[in-house]
């Protein structure tokens, strides 16, 4: 039972990435029925600043007490910030343009986007994987015969957070109700006086930060990252989007988690069960869109946002 | 007015060609340098003969390939050096496989069709990695052009029915050739100093590809004949970042060691790196050469520390006959040589002595590739820097010696060489 233990632990912490890059997809999907194949480069960038910002402080191994909070929370908050800027900036010069033409364009667009910031990050890095510094100590606690890292609760505490407060900015806020007018109706939106051009560029500026946050994460989680880091992450993000109801924010929370748990445990009970996690998660997405074609989450509540 | 208009289109069209001519003459020049000034013997018009290297000169497998691309590179300048048959002079021309980061076969077909297209071309080294050979061989033996790779290890390249798939255009005419030994070696060797080194339980990792996955099933035959014990053997996703699940259902496992057979940018070096995160940081990890480049040290970081990695290739330190060859190398690139620079150098060798055998046959005209691939299978008793090398009916090479390193320190640690001739 230990076994099953640890790999739901396993589990929740990759789900936990998954998720907050999730969130992103799912907010832009929801706003402009745009499925924003950037996004899981916009992630990777996420990392990148984060390394280059940790570089800027000079730090470069593990960081204790007040001074760790200061770290994190500057390193984070600017990574997330710089993210946010990006995802408006592709928005205003790719999306905008495109955003009454036909479906297709905008979709390619949002492709090349992604093989744009793949290349630009090439450069930047160069092509090799690189070190993240460790800034974060990890000491892990046993729990029965259960081992927890404290960055994985790290990353599974920030995942739940940043929906909740996803959740009640989009509820509470007067720019959560744009955005969820904007959603609903978009010309109706717009004669009640929204203005649409700023709430969709905040609906990239939040769906980009969080990918930020999510970089930042993942690079202290995983001590590495490299310029095509976003590809299968986005693809595994995405398909955690559509798996809770593309547009949902908590489906995507749902999804997020759904598919780290289902890659772990398809590991862990299938013998030699690594190479089969990717077709495991594909097929629960098969099946749950085949019973429900909108997701898990996703005709629960009636807006998109 | 209208003929004005000619003229100068003329006149500019005269000076584009101008240019142009320039452009390709300077280029000639710069491509063979190193061949007019060193060689003795006047060169005739369009005498330079290439030899094509195609491996992996960007991303995470570049620190494997520049380093190989060198030893070819050595080989020519050394060559242009010595009196050539009817007056050539040898070039490199090297062309990349890597396309986003890692070695890819679709790249490699193209970069072989390129050479094919190149009469100047009468042989080429490379490629780096099994999978874009097994793409390349079927082009290679359709043109009967010479290819020698300084590193491909899986057997199925050369060996038994699957060697004989890959030769389809001309069964009777083998034209590709290593200087490596095989996996079937590669893993006998690793298994064989696992037994050694008193490991008796294994977990096996693999990344699903044509090198990987033939060295893991190899060592796994091998290790369970020695008397060990293989508690599992799973298979990597291509782009797979998280292995946590896996090392979870590693550890309660309990291994002694863990095997990887693959490439450090395939999963090898994410996959070291995470073992320290739970109870199997202790735990020694061995791989096959495919982690024995530069970038496993960064990916892995600290925990790069205790891992073996078996090299199909004598030490080149500890070679007699290669220590000219290293002190060149050092002398020409101010760096040290790698893992397969010496074998990059032999196989150019192997083939700049063929092409010379070649040219001198064909009454000092350029000879075909089809003579000089058959010069190439008939090697024999060459001797290089890697000790005496012949090729067997299969294109393998008969010297198979291998050497295992540790990494400790962040720096590979030479610990053993084995010679398993069979």
């Amino acid at each position: 039972m230990d076994v099953f233990y640890q790999q739901l632990i396993n589990g929740l912490s990759l789900g936990g990435i998954y998720a907050l890059i999730a969130l992103g997809y799912t907010m832009v999907y929801g706003i402009i029925e745009l499925i924003n194949f950037a996004h899981g480069d916009v992630y990777t960038l996420g990392t990148f600043f984060s390394l280059a910002i940790l570089t800027g402080l000079g730090v470069s191994g593990e960081v204790h007490g007040l001074a760790l909070v200061g770290v994190v929370l500057v390193t984070m908050l600017a990574a997330m910030l710089l993210c946010g800027i990006t995802g408006v900036l592709i928005e205003r010069l790719a999306y905008r343009r495109l955003r009454n033409a036909p479906r297709l364009a905008p979709l390619i667009t949002a492709i090349g986007m992604s093989f744009i910031l793949e290349n630009v990050m090439q450069l930047w890095k160069g092509p090799s994987p690189i070190a993240f510094p460790a800034v974060i100590p990890n000491p892990s606690f046993q729990a029965g015969g259960v081992e927890i890292a404290a960055k994985q609760i790290m990353v599974i505490v920030l995942a739940i957070v940043m929906m909740v407060a996803l959740q009640l900015f989009i509820h509470n806020t007067k720019i959560g109700k744009a955005m969820r007018a904007t959603a609903q109706d978009r010309d109706a939106a717009q004669l009640m006086g929204i203005n649409i051009n700023t709430t969709i560029a905040m609906t990239f500026l939040i769906g980009s930060a969080l990918a930020g946050a999510a970089g930042f994460v993942s690079g202290v989680y995983y001590g590495t990252t490299w310029f095509f880091n976003g590809f299968e992450a986005g693809l595994k993000a995405f398909t955690a989007a559509v798996l809770g109801g593309i547009g949902n924010i908590a489906g995507a929370m749902l999804g997020g988690f759904l598919i780290g748990l289902v890659e772990a445990f398809a590991t862990q009970y299938i013998p030699s069960g690594a190479q089969w996690t990717n077709v495991v998660v594909f097929s629960v997405l098969v099946l749950v869109l085949v019973f429900r074609p909108s997701g898990l989450l996703g005709e629960a509540l009636p807006e998109k946002v | 007015m209208r003929l004005g208009s000619t003229i100068a289109r003329l006149s500019a069209a005269g000076l584009i060609a101008a240019l142009l001519a320039g452009c390709s003459s300077s280029s000639t020049t710069t491509q063979s340098t190193t061949a007019s000034s060193a060689a003795p013997v006047a060169a005739a018009a369009g005498s330079v003969i290439k030899i094509g290297v195609e491996l992996p000169l960007s991303g995470g497998d570049a620190s494997n390939g520049i380093p190989t691309r060198n030893g070819v590179i050595l080989a020519v300048e050394e060559s242009n050096k010595t009196t050539i048959p009817g007056g050539f002079s040898y070039a490199v021309d090297d062309l990349d496989d890597a396309v986003q980061g890692k070695h890819d076969p679709a790249q490699g077909v193209l970069n072989t069709k390129t050479f094919v297209s190149d009469s100047a071309v009468l042989a080429m080294v490379g490629p780096f990695n099994s999978n874009v050979a097994k793409a390349e061989i079927p082009v290679t033996n359709d043109a009967e052009l010479a290819q020698i790779s300084p590193s491909n290890t899986n057997n199925g390249l050369t060996q038994g029915d699957d060697g004989k798939k890959l030769r389809t255009s001309h069964p009777e005419l083998n034209s590709y050739f290593r200087v490596c030994t095989t996996d079937d070696r590669q893993g006998a060797a690793g298994a064989a100093f696992a037994k050694k080194l008193g490991y008796k339980a294994a977990f096996i990792v693999d990344d699903n590809e044509t090198y990987g996955k033939g060295l893991a099933d190899v060592f796994e035959a091998q290790f369970k004949k020695g008397g060990g014990t293989v508690l599992g053997h799973e298979h990597l996703n291509s782009g797979q970042t998280d292995f946590k699940a896996l090392l979870t259902k590693a550890l309660n496992l309990h291994p002694d060691v863990v095997f990887y057979g693959g490439t450090t940018v395939s999963g090898g070096g994410l996959l070291r790196k995470q073992m320290g995160d739970s109870a199997l940081k202790t735990i020694p990890y061995i791989g096959g050469d495919g982690i024995s480049d530069a970038t496993f040290l960064t990916t892995a970081g600290t925990m790069a520390n205790g891992s073996y990695y078996t090299v199909a290739a004598p030490e080149t330190s500890k070679l007699a006959s290669a220590t000219a060859f290293v002190a060149n190398y050092k002398k020409r690139f101010k760096t040290d040589v790698g893992p397969y620079s010496a074998n990059a150098y032999t196989a150019a060798m192997i083939e700049i002595a063929a092409i010379n055998k070649s040219i001198a046959a064909a009454g000092n005209k350029m000879p075909a590739r089809v003579d000089v691939t058959k010069a190439v299978a008939a090697t024999k008793g060459f001797v290089s820097p890697i000790g005496t090398v012949g090729f067997d009916a299969n294109g393998d090479t008969t010297a198979p010696i291998l050497s295992l390193y540790k990494i400790a320190g962040g720096k590979a640690v030479f610990v053993d060489q084995v010679n398993l001739k069979t």
